[in-house]
Parts: C-alpha cells; structure tokens; sequence
C-alpha cells in the first residue's frame, strides 16, 4: 500500500537534537513513552514502599526513610516518617496518573499509531506536539521539586492526597510553598495535554486517508478522539479549580475559605468535575488497545463495531455527570444523592457492551494464545471485577461504610492499576515488534504476565476485605486485626515487583538479541494499517496516502 | 498535493483547533463563574438551606406551627461571644417573630466578623424568610464592645403545601461567625463559644 522506500521530504534531526527538538509524532511517541518508564518505575517503588510499611502494624519503614531522605533528626524522625508516608501516598497518585498512565497510553500509543492508523503522514500540528512533550517534562520537574520544599509545617513535600482538599492544601495545612509548586506542575501539565488533545482532535478530523470515513477509522482512533474531547472539557475546569486555590493561598482570596464567605466544598465540585472524567481519560485509550488485540488474535472484525465505538462516546459522556458520587457524605441534598447515584449505575451499560463485545469478538474466532491476546484477556477480567465493586460503591448507601475505606483503594486499582496497567503492558507486547523490528520472548512475556496477574490480585484482592471491615486508607498504621491480609497483599506486591525486572529484562534482551520481527508478525488478524508498513515504519510514511476502500471497517 | 489543496487542509485543521481552544477556554470561564451562579441558583431556590430574604411580612397567617432553634459559633480566631437571647421559639407560619444575639467583643482592640449561615433541614431554605439580619453584611466591635443584634423572621406559609415539608416539625437557624479576613489579626485567641450546645440537646 505505501512504499517503505520513501524519499525524505527534508533533513532529519539525528543524534541529540533528534531527541530534542524532532517534530516526528514516532520520535515524540518513544520520548513519552521513555518518560512515562521512569514515571512508572518510581510511582511503583513508591507502592511498595508503602506495602513494605503496611505489612506488619507500627510504623517501622518511613522514619528511617525521612532520615534518608531528608537528613531528619532522629528525634522528629517518627513524625516526619508519617508525614513521608502520606507524601507517598500522595506523589504515587500523581505519579501513576499524570506521568505514567496519560503519557503512556495518550502520548506515547496515541501518537505513534493514531497516524499511522488513519493513514496520515504526522500529527495534524507536529511543533505543537514538541510543545505538548516538554510542557511535560518541565511539569514533572516541577512536582520533583515539590518534594524537597517545605509543604506542611516542618515537613518536606505535599502530603494532602492527590485530591488535593482544602484545607489541607490550603495555607491551614501546607502553608509551605510544596503544594504551589505542585499547584504549578499540574497547570503545565494541563496545558500539555491540552494542547495534545487539540493536536489529535485535528489531525483525526482532517487528516484520515480517503475513503476512511469515520465509521470506518479504528477503534483506537475513536477511543483517542473521544479522550481528547474529554480533556479539552474537563482539563480547563481543574486549571480554574487550582488557580483558585493559587489566588487562596497566595493573593487573600477567599474562594475556598468559609471565613471570607468561600466553601471548601466549591473546590471538591470543580475538582472532581475533572476528576471523574479524569479516570475515564485513563481508560478509554485502553478499551481502544484491547479492542484491536482481541480482533487481531480472533482472527475476526471486532464485533459490534459501531456499538463498541459508540458505547465510548455515551461512557464518556455520561462519565462527565456523575462527579459528585465522589461526595456523598458531604451533605448533599438526598435528591442530589439520588441522581448521582443512579448516573453513576448506567454508566454500567456502555461499558457492559463493551466487555460483552469482546467476549463476542472471541467467541467462534480462531484464537492463537499469543503474549499480546493474553494480557488482554487478563485486562477484560480484573476491568469487570474493578467494574463490579465500582457499581457497589454508586450505591449511596454502601458508600457511607465504603467511602475512604481500603475497599475502594482495591476498587480504583482494579480499574487503574490492573486495568490500565494490564492495557499497557498488552500495547507494549503487541506493537513492540512493530516500533523496533525486533521480536521479543514470548515465554517470558508470559512469564511476566503470570507473576504480574498473580502479584496484583494478591495485592488488591484481599483488600477488599480490609476495607468492608474497616481499615481506613491514606493512615500509616493499623489494629492489629488487620494484620493477615495486610501480610498477604505485600507479598503480592514483592510478586509483582519480580515480574517488573522479568519485564525489563525481555525489553533488553530483544534489543540485544535483534531477531527481525518483519511487517506483521501476528498474522491474518491484524488489518490496520499499521501492519502495512515496515518494521520500523519509515521515518516519514504515507508519502502516497492509501485509499480506503470496500465497506468494512478497521 | 497541490498548494491549493494543502493550503485548503491547513485551514481545516486550523478550524478544527480553533473550535478545541474556543470549547477549552469556555469551560475555563465557566470554572470561574461557578461559584456567583451556583450563589444565584441558591438564592434563588433556597438550595441547600439558603434562607430567603423578604422585605414585607406575609399578608395571611398559615395553620402549622412550628419550633425554630437557635445555633450560634465563633470561629476559633475570633475573640466574640455570641449567643441568641432564647434557644428556640415556637411560632405559627405567616407570624413575624424578632430573636435577639447578644454578641460581645473580648479582646481590646477593634475586631470584624462575617457570619455564615443557613438553615437545617435543607429544604426549608426556600421558606425561612429573614427582614431584618446581622448577617447581610459585614460586623465591627470596637474593643470591649457589646451589642444585641435582631433577626426579624417568619416562616411562609406556603411551606404547607410542600410535601417535603410535612414532616418537618423543627428548623435551626444556625450562624458561624469568622473574623473577616482583612480584619486586623486577633491577638488572644478566645475559647470558641457554641452556646447552643450546652443549652440545648443536637437534634437527631
């Protein structure tokens, strides 16, 4: 379809400035990815710094952390070491979504395959996308530098959650200057991904090959489209939401401050007006990925191809009315109760025909048990048993016990760290030949995924059991009654920490090894116009753009 | 491509992009206008227990009677005491009734206070209508000041009709007062004064 054999239309960048300054959507993807690696890497040495305390009770990890890390006088060293504690629980959150899950799945994914995908030559807005990576970078400096400044008093970094709740971001709480700091790395961060979301809503608008219309594009390209629209929606309202806590903290107003006739609960609305789509963001890139592996090992069409590209945009759409469920025992009137919980429960349904639609897509197909389809069959399953316990915690009701419980620390992981996680490591196994051109071993990528499925579950399941009897999150110790499953969900977590190493060792061992991966390495299955191309694709593609015809979809 | 078509797919995407920008600074407006509109949807609709403000008393009596609590506090930083003359009234809807908070300055320097309130259940916001208020603006004491501040209040009778009312037999009117936060920083902290709560049991 394209020639691999293209003529570049001007000079390259190489060596360093390819790095720096290169405006090719494949060089600025690998740069994501390359950050949301580290972002990922120290987000996960964070949790298990965290399951290393909570495995027995009494504090016994983080005040020698502080001395570590901060030179602490061993003296304060038990105070500072609860207030590192919480500073972790914190930075992993933001870490884990902001610098590993969004750069991973929107930046790095979306902006090599989208593309490609449609049949384009780059990004609609190529510099644009440059801006969009250092934007990031520069935010995740920021938030680094957060650690080190004063954030409660006598404490270094921001301690209040990823939520960041006034007071305790306020100037009552942190009154050092940590949390304008993250205040600040989270407005970059803003502008980055929405200055990305612009880049891919136009390049999907305008740039797809002739004949693609948009009920033939990829599911992929829809679930980026639908993410894309959400963050130019909801990435605004949080940019307002903390520059008002800015102007609090810094300039004497009082939009959250109740002594100035502000409401603390103003900022819960407008943050999680962000925050819920926010998840929704997180995942849909992941629903797009599972979508192509499940056809392309099935060797079929994905089943329902309109329901399932549609069913994303009423996910998304209704994912953006349902922010106050994160608030039911703020004092919300009971009809508001009400209209919240009941929203939240239909958002069930396009996701249950999501995960329908896949195991329809799987049934009666030729399925080859490769790397890629196993981790996206591990994806569907701990997604719908995250999906389950998040439909327990839409009741109203059951969230007056569940609510800040371990219960829905398990339930958010499920979703996000199994779920997003498990979509990721399935795109880096199925597009890797494809990136590279190298094969990488399957029997260890296996491997990783049977310690990674088994570390995780032991991790999160058994905390669903701490949370329906009790155990609060976000607190550095507990009653001992607690003390059995705590021991169980570390181990799962030492688990998982093996099958990271087994993870990068495959990733090493394929570049070492170089076995030529060829254009499609998995067969029939895989029709999108990826696997037309070269492996690697050539550095400018679709000089000829290829025209779509016949009337099926991707 | 020729010039022509490339200089047609420039101005698409640059469409496309401008829309996103319109649509993002949009909802950044709206942020910030969240807050006055959400005050004008409560005023309106005593949302969330916002007491309405009325200038005229009602015409006609109603038929119910009800019982109204008082609940007064002082924010931790603000030297007052603050406290209403009576814990409660019982008084018919339609009826004007007047309530009076003794209010004093501790310390010895000028002191200002805002108070915030609103009324419990929620949904008796839309029918508790104040005339007269301390609370419509801000409050100076000079320094060992005291002072009697009236409430003139009625409940509407058109509360009766509202079957979200019906089982409503009790109301508290409740205020906080914080130090108004251009005020001049209070040197010794008062101990915070919720009078109504040695006086009167909380309600269920």
């Amino acid at each position: 379809m394209a020639s691999s054999t293209t003529v570049d239309a001007h000079d390259r960048p190489r060596g360093l400035g390819r790095f720096l300054f290169s405006t090719n959507h494949k060089d600025i993807g690998t740069l994501y990815i390359i950050v949301a690696l580290i972002g990922g890497l120290v987000g996960f040495l964070m949790s298990i710094a965290i399951r290393a305390e909570l495995t027995h009770p009494g504090i016994t990890i983080f005040p020698g952390l502080a001395q570590l890390l901060h030179g602490v006088d061993p003296a304060m060293a038990l105070d500072a070491g609860k207030d590192l504690y919480n500073v972790f629980i914190t930075v992993h959150g933001v870490i884990m979504i902001f610098f590993f899950v969004m750069p991973a799945l929107i930046g790095g994914f979306a902006n090599w395959f989208i593309p490609i995908m449609i049949g384009a030559p780059d990004m609609a807005f190529p510099r644009l996308n440059l801006v969009s990576l250092w934007l990031l970078v520069g935010s995740l400096v920021l938030a680094v530098l957060s650690l080190f400044v004063e954030g409660a008093p006598g404490m270094h970094g921001f301690s209040g959650g990823w939520t960041f709740y006034p007071p305790l971001s306020a100037n009552l709480g942190s009154p050092g200057p940590a949390m304008d700091f993250v205040i600040l790395a989270l407005h970059l961060l803003g502008a980055s991904s929405i200055l990305g979301s612009i880049n891919f809503i136009a390049t999907i608008f305008n740039m797809r090959a002739p004949g693609m219309t948009l009920h033939k594009m990829p599911l992929f390209a829809w679930a980026i489209l639908v993410t894309a629209f959400l963050l130019v929606i909801t990435l605004p309202v949080l940019a307002g939401c903390i520059t008002m806590l800015l102007t609090d903290r810094n300039f004497g107003t009082s939009f959250y401050d109740p002594a100035g006739g502000g409401d603390p609960l103003l900022f819960q609305h407008l943050f999680w007006f962000f925050g819920h789509p926010e998840v929704y963001i997180l995942i849909l890139p992941s629903f797009g990925i599972i979508s192509h592996v499940v056809s392309t090992f099935s060797k079929k069409p994905v089943f329902g191809y309109l329901g399932m590209a549609y069913a994303m945009v009423a996910i998304g759409f209704i994912g953006s009315i349902v922010w106050a469920h994160h608030m039911f025992i703020v004092g919300m009137s009971l009809n508001a109760q009400r209209y919240f919980m009941f929203a939240t429960m239909v958002v069930a349904v396009p996701t249950g025909i999501k995960i329908f639609s896949w195991i329809a897509t799987m049934w009666g197909g030729s399925i080859s048990f490769r790397a890629p389809m196993i981790w996206a069959m591990g994806f569907i399953f701990v997604f719908t048993m995250g999906g389950v316990t998040g439909v327990v915690l839409a009741n109203a009701s059951a969230d007056r016990q569940l609510h800040e419980t371990q219960y829905l620390v398990a339930h958010f992981h499920y979703t996000m760290s199994l779920g997003a996680v498990f979509a990721i490591f399935t795109a880096v196994y199925y597009w890797f030949p494809k990136m590279t051109g190298y094969l990488y071993n399957e029997t260890l990528s296996k491997v990783h995924f049977a310690l990674l499925f088994i570390g995780i579950n032991l991790t999160f399941f058994p905390q669903h059991f701490l949370g329906l009897a009790g155990m609060p999150r976000r607190y550095i110790d507990y009653p001992d009654a607690f003390e059995l499953w705590n021991v169980w969900s570390s181990i799962g977590a030492y688990i998982s920490a093996v099958s990271v190493i087994i993870f990068f060792y495959v990733i090493i061992d394929a570049f070492v090894r170089r076995r030529a991966a060829g254009a499609n390495p998995w067969g029939v299955g895989a029709t999108t116009l990826e696997w037309t191309l070269s492996s690697p694709p050539p550095f400018h593609q679709f000089q000829t753009l290829p025209r779509i015809t016949g009337s099926g979809h991707q | 491509m020729s010039s022509d078509a490339t200089q047609k797919q420039t101005r698409a995407r640059r469409k496309a992009a401008s829309f996103a920008v319109l649509g993002a600074a949009a909802m950044l407006a709206l942020s910030f206008a969240s807050a006055p509109l959400y005050r004008m949807f409560c005023a309106a609709t005593g949302f969330g227990g916002k007491t309405q403000v009325a200038k005229v008393a009602p015409a006609r009596m109603g038929e119910r009677t009800l019982t109204v609590r008082f609940d007064a506090n002082v924010a931790r930083d603000l030297p007052w005491r603050f406290e209403p003359e009576v814990a409660k009234l019982t008084l018919r809807t339609g009826q004007t009734a007047t309530v009076i908070y003794k209010v004093a300055n501790l310390s010895d320097h000028e002191t200002r206070g805002v108070a915030a309130y609103n009324v419990s259940p929620e949904q008796a916001g839309a029918y508790f209508d104040k005339l007269v208020c301390f609370c419509f603006q801000e409050q100076k004491l000079a320094a060992r000041e005291s002072a009697e501040w009236p409430v003139v209040f009625f409940l509407d009778p058109a509360l009766e009709s509202d079957a979200m009312m019906r089982r409503v037999e009790e109301v508290t009117l409740s205020y906080s007062f914080f130090a108004a936060k251009s005020a001049p920083p209070a040197a010794s902290a008062a101990p915070t004064r919720t009078m109504s709560e040695a006086a009167e049991k909380p309600k269920s």
